[in-house]
């Protein structure tokens, strides 16, 4: 495949969504080509960013927007996830394999999305909001995905 | 997410199958495990065999049901977590939370 392609999806914020998202990552993932593991990875990652703009970013607000856009047909898939919450600073995120933090049922997401995909990058939204953008290495781009 | 219960004396064996996520067998887990708990189960067994993978909410769902369980004084252990799930439970640091089992007698035994 040589072309670049994109797909956007914007939904109101509600978690029912996430599974459509984890479907939209299945088929980009077919299209260039990652192992069933790989695509995985890649979906458990956008699964995690969506549900962390819908329920900590926008708060459960449905009338504020997630907007998702997959980028692929080059070297790396890029997947960005937008919110219109108040920001937040992963720095902050408290480590959930710390022993004290093990038995909260919450703040994993972040972890599995650093584990699961090459970059993870957070970025103020211009207008508000963030930006959750994750980079997976397409295979074959030299980049070892 | 499915759910299949057997009772060993007064131990509950949950094996699960498909997938536990947001939206999809979270909370279906934790009211499963509340159910067992009001009924008398000692010792909850979750056997994770056919479970493909967790989100992040499929393992809050998990921690909170052996919060709830060793709450009551009901030990909740693991079975079988099998490919992308073991490695979840890895990466997050879950197994030492939970004791893990690869064999039924064992995770039934009492400690």
């Amino acid at each position: 495949m040589s072309s670049q392609s994109r797909l956007t999806l914007a939904f109101p914020s509600d978690v029912k969504h996430v599974d459509l998202l984890h479907t939209l990552s299945d088929t980009v993932s077919g299209e260039v080509g990652f192992t069933e593991d790989q695509a995985l990875n890649l979906a458990l990652a956008v699964r995690e960013a969506a549900i962390n703009a819908v329920k900590h970013g926008n708060a459960l607000d449905a009338r504020k927007k997630v907007i998702v856009s997959f980028e692929f047909g080059g070297p790396d898939v890029v997947v960005t996830v937008e919110d219109r919450g108040t920001g937040f600073d992963p720095e902050k995120t408290p480590d959930p394999t710390r022993p004290e933090n093990l038995h909260r049922a919450s703040g994993r997401g972040f972890l599995l999305m650093k584990s699961f995909v090459d970059e993870v990058d957070v970025l103020p939204r211009p207008g508000g909001g963030n930006i959750v953008r994750l980079v997976k290495h397409a295979p074959g781009s030299g980049n070892g995905a | 997410m499915r759910a299949k219960l057997r009772t060993v004396g007064d131990a509950a064996v949950l094996a699960l199958s498909g997938r536990i996520a947001i939206g999809i067998g979270d909370s279906q887990l934790t009211d499963t495990v509340s159910r067992l708990l009001d009924g008398g189960a000692r010792r909850i067994v979750v056997d994770l065999q056919k479970v493909s993978y967790m989100d992040s909410s499929g393992l809050g769902a998990l921690v909170a049901c052996r919060r709830t369980a060793e709450g009551q004084g009901v030990p909740l252990v693991l079975l079988r977590p099998t490919g992308k799930v073991h490695d979840l439970l890895q990466l997050t640091g879950l197994t030492q939370l939970f004791r893990v089992y690869e064999d039924e007698g064992e995770s039934l035994a009492r400690e």
